[in-house]
C-alpha cells in the first residue's frame, strides 16, 4: 500500500513538472489582426512609452489602428533585440538607437520598407538629414529605417565662471579650447576647465572628423593610422597632459557643471533637461554654442530611427504609424514633450525659432556626422576609449598604445 | 562482505522497490538535466561555431570554427586581465566574508537576548536587498566628488581616495562592497551551525575550567566544521562567478581593472553578440570551478580520514 503511494506520489510530480515545463514553452499571441482592429506592438526605448500614447491617440482614432507599446530600458536593449532574435518573437515597429543600427541590420530584423514609404510624402528621404539619409546608412537607396528624433553635442560652458576668468565668449577654435580650459583649471584645486567623459568613444571620433580626417579609410575599413586621428588623441589627451580635465571615471557631468568644477562639457539635449531639474537656479548663468573648431567643427549626429520588424504581418500599417510620426506637428509636440529633437525640417525649424539655445542645436545638426555603420564598430570604439584612457590615466606610451590599438581593431575586424 | 542470501535478500527488495525510486528521484534529475547539463552542453556545441547575431537570425550562416574560439580566448590579453582580477578578489574576499560571517555569527550566538534577534536581522537586509539598490546607495558612498566617504575624510583632514577611478582601489571598493553583501547569509548559516551544537559540551568544557576563548576555539569552531565548509564551498563558488558589483558600480572599469571572468563573458556575449567566443569562455570559467570545487572537496575528504 505504501509502496503504491509513493509510485503514485512520484508520477504526480514527473507529470507536474512535464506540464509545467511544457506551459513555459507555450503562451504564444500573435492576433490574427482582422475585421479593421489592427494591433502594432511597439518598441521604443526609455520612458517614451507613455507620451507616444499621447501623440497617437488622433492616429489611433483616425485608422482605428491600436498600438501595444513596450518601454525598454537602453541598457537593456541588446538583450530584448537578441532574444526577440533567437524566438523569432519580435514587435512591428521598433525604435532603432542609431549606434545600435548596424547590430540590428546585422541580425536582419529590420523589413526593407522602400516600396512601402513611397506612398507618404512625410517620410520622403529629402524631409531628413543628409546625415540619416538610406545612402549615409546602408550605403544603397534601400529604406530599413526612417529617422524619427536627432540628437548631437554642443559645448555647455557656464558664462558667469567663464566671465570671471575673463574668457568673454565660448571658444570657438581648438586652440581657443585649450587656454580657455587651462586658464580655468588655474582657479585652484579641485577645479577643472573642461570635463571628457573616459567613457564616451565618440569624442575621439568627433575630433577627427574636426582634424579633417575620417576612422573609416576609403576601403570602408576602420583606419585608426591617419595624421588626422593622430592629430584627435593628442587633442584629447591634451586636455588631461596641463591638468584641464579630471581622470576620476566616476566623474557626473551635471554635478561638475552645476558645481562650477568643470564649467565646460560636451554633450547632448539631455543635458539641458538635467540642469533644468537640478539647478534652476543657474538660469542665465549657461550657455551652449556649436563644437570649437579645427578643420571643421563636426559633430555627432545621435538619435533614434524607427524601423519595421522583418516578418511584421502588419507592414502596411506598420508605415503608417511612421508616416504620422514624422508629421511636423507630431514631432514638435513630441520635443516639447520629451525634450527630444524633431527630424524633419519643418519641425526642427520650428522648434529652433522658438528657443536660441535649440537654434544651436539645429546649427550644429547641419554639421553632423552618424558613428560609422559598420559592424564590430561599439567594439573597437570602446578598446579606442580604452587605449586613450590608458595614455591618459597609466602614463602608457602613446605610440606603442596606438599600435596596439590598431592590432587589436584589425582582430576586431576579422572576427566580425 | 555480505554473505549470499543477505544480497539475495536485497535484491529483492530492490526488485520490490520497483520503479518508484526511479520516479522520485525522476523530478529532480529532469530538472537538472534540462536546466544544468543541457545548456552546458549547448554552451559547449556553440563555443565551437562563429555564432554571432546573425547566425541567431539565420542559422545558415553559422560555421564550425573548431577550436579557433579557444585559441582566440588564450591569446586574448583582457582574458587573461579578467581572470587575474577573479584571482585577486577570490583570494582575498573568500577568507574575509568566512572571517566576517563566522565572527559575527560567534557574537551573536554568545550574547543572546533580543538586541542580538534584531542585529541578526539586520546584518541579513544586505543579502536581501536588490542589487541596483545596492549600487545607487553605495554610488553615492563613493563618488569622487559628492561621495559620503570622502566627505568624511576630509573632514577629519585625511586625502579623499579614488574609491572607484583608481585601478587598485576599485578592487577595494567592489571587494568591499561584496563582503558586506555575503556576509549575511553565511552569517545565518554558521548560526544555525552553532545553534545545532548540544549545551552539554559547552557545559562540559566549563565544569573542566575551559574559559570562554578557549570554549570558542576548542568546542565551537571545530563542532561547526561542516558548516564551515559549506560557506567556504559556496563562497569559493560564487567569488569565482563575481559579477553583480562590478557589473553595477563599475562596468568592470576603470580599464578593465574590475572586469572578472564572468563579466568579461557576459560583455562578449550579449554586448557585442559575440555568441560562440562567449560559450568557449563560458565553458573555460565552468572548468575553473569545477577544479577548485573537486580539489576543495579532495580536501575534505583526507580531512576527515
Amino acid at each position: 500500500m505504501k509502496r503504491l503511494q509513493s509510485t503514485a506520489v512520484a508520477a504526480l510530480a514527473t507529470t507536474g513538472l512535464l506540464l509545467g515545463l511544457t506551459a513555459c514553452g507555450g503562451g504564444d499571441e500573435t492576433p490574427a489582426a482582422d475585421g479593421g482592429s489592427t494591433e502594432l506592438r511597439v518598441w521604443v526605448m526609455g520612458d517614451a512609452g507613455k507620451t507616444l500614447t499621447e501623440v497617437t491617440k488622433d492616429f489611433t482614432a483616425e485608422t482605428g489602428i491600436t498600438l501595444k507599446i513596450d518601454g525598454i530600458p537602453w541598457e537593456n536593449v541588446n538583450d530584448r533585440l537578441t532574444t526577440a532574435v533567437a524566438s523569432g518573437d519580435g514587435p512591428d515597429v521598433v525604435q532603432v538607437g542609431l549606434s545600435l543600427l548596424p547590430t540590428f541590420a546585422d541580425a536582419g530584423v529590420l523589413e526593407d520598407i522602400t516600396e512601402q514609404v513611397k506612398a507618404y510624402p512625410e517620410l520622403d528621404p529629402s524631409n531628413f538629414p543628409d546625415a540619416v539619409s538610406p545612402q549615409a546608412l546602408t550605403g544603397t537607396d534601400a529604406v530599413t529605417s526612417v529617422p524619427w528624433v536627432s540628437d548631437t553635442r554642443i559645448l555647455f560652458y557656464r558664462t558667469d565662471i567663464l566671465g570671471e576668468a575673463g574668457i568673454s565668449a565660448a571658444p570657438t577654435t581648438w586652440d581657443e579650447m585649450r587656454s580657455a580650459a587651462k586658464t580655468l583649471a588655474a582657479r585652484g584645486d579641485g577645479q577643472y576647465g573642461y570635463y571628457i567623459p573616459l567613457w564616451d568613444n565618440t569624442l575621439p571620433v568627433q575630433y577627427t572628423w574636426q582634424a579633417g580626417g575620417d576612422v573609416i579609410g576609403a576601403d570602408g575599413a576602420i583606419d585608426l593610422d591617419t595624421p588626422a586621428f593622430g592629430a584627435a588623441v593628442d587633442h584629447w589627451t591634451g586636455f588631461f597632459a596641463d591638468g584641464s580635465a579630471p581622470t576620476a571615471s566616476d566623474w557626473d557631468q551635471t554635478q561638475g557643471f552645476i558645481s562650477g568644477a568643470t564649467p565646460m562639457v560636451v554633450s547632448g539635449p539631455y543635458l539641458a533637461r538635467a540642469i533644468d531639474e537640478a539647478a534652476p537656479e543657474l538660469e542665465g548663468k549657461w550657455d551652449v554654442a556649436t563644437l570649437p573648431t579645427n578643420v571643421t567643427g563636426t559633430s555627432l549626429f545621435a538619435g533614434s530611427n524607427l524601423a519595421v520588424w522583418k516578418g511584421s504581418k502588419n507592414v502596411d500599417a506598420a508605415v503608417k504609424l511612421l508616416a504620422h510620426l514624422a508629421d511636423p506637428e507630431v514631432q514638435v509636440a513630441w520635443y516639447e514633450a520629451m525634450s527630444e529633437l524633431p527630424t524633419t525640417a519643418d519641425a526642427l525649424e520650428t522648434v529652433a525659432a522658438a528657443d536660441p539655445k535649440v537654434k544651436v542645436y539645429a546649427d550644429q545638426l547641419a554639421d553632423a556626422r552618424t558613428v560609422p555603420m559598420v559592424p564590430g564598430w561599439d567594439l573597437a570604439a570602446n578598446e579606442m576609449a580604452t587605449a586613450l584612457t590608458d595614455i591618459v590615466t597609466t602614463g602608457a606610451d602613446r605610440d606603442s598604445r596606438l599600435a596596439q590599438l590598431r592590432d587589436k581593431v584589425a582582430e576586431i575586424e576579422k572576427n566580425y | 562482505m555480505p554473505t549470499s542470501s543477505a544480497r539475495r535478500t536485497s535484491r529483492a527488495s530492490a526488485r520490490r522497490a520497483g520503479v518508484a525510486p526511479y520516479l522520485l528521484v525522476g523530478p529532480a534529475v529532469l530538472v537538472l538535466a534540462v536546466f544544468g547539463i543541457l545548456p552546458i552542453l549547448v554552451a559547449a556545441g556553440v563555443s565551437l561555431t562563429d555564432l554571432n547575431i546573425r547566425g541567431l537570425g539565420d542559422p545558415s550562416t553559422v560555421e564550425f570554427v573548431g577550436l579557433a574560439n579557444y585559441s582566440r580566448l588564450v591569446a586574448d590579453g583582457a582574458f587573461w586581465n579578467a581572470l587575474r582580477v577573479t584571482g585577486i578578489l577570490a583570494v582575498v574576499g573568500v577568507p574575509t566574508v568566512v572571517l566576517v560571517s563566522l565572527t559575527i555569527a560567534l557574537l551573536l550566538h554568545t550574547s543572546g537576548g533580543r538586541l542580538a534577534q534584531a542585529l541578526r536581522a539586520f546584518y541579513f537586509l544586505p543579502a536581501i536587498t536588490a542589487i541596483v539598490a545596492v549600487a545607487l546607495v553605495w554610488g553615492y558612498l563613493f563618488n569622487s566628488q559628492f561621495g559620503l566617504l570622502n566627505h568624511l575624510l576630509t573632514t577629519v583632514g585625511l586625502d579623499p581616495v579614488p574609491w572607484l577611478s583608481d585601478p587598485t582601489w576599485a578592487k577595494v571598493s567592489v571587494g568591499l562592497v561584496a563582503v558586506w553583501r555575503a556576509s549575511g547569509l553565511n552569517t545565518i548559516i554558521l548560526l544555525a551551525g552553532l545553534q545545532g551544537i548540544p549545551h552539554e559540551y559547552d557545559e562540559a568544557a566549563q565544569l573542566d575550567g575551559a574559559n570562554r576563548w578557549t570554549r570558542t576555539w576548542r568546542i565551537q569552531v571545530p563542532l561547526l566544521k561542516f558548516a564551515l565548509f559549506f560557506v567556504t564551498v559556496t563562497t569559493v563558488i560564487s567569488w569565482l562567478q563575481f559579477f553583480d558589483e562590478p557589473y553595477v558600480l563599475t562596468e568592470g572599469g576603470p580599464n578593465g581593472a574590475t572586469t572578472s571572468i564572468s563579466l568579461y563573458i557576459f560583455q562578449q556575449g550579449f554586448r557585442y553578440n559575440q555568441f560562440g567566443f562567449a560559450s568557449a569562455g563560458s565553458l573555460v570559467l565552468l572548468v575553473v570551478i569545477a577544479v577548485v570545487t573537486l580539489v576543495q572537496l579532495r580536501g575534505r575528504r583526507l580531512d576527515v580520514d
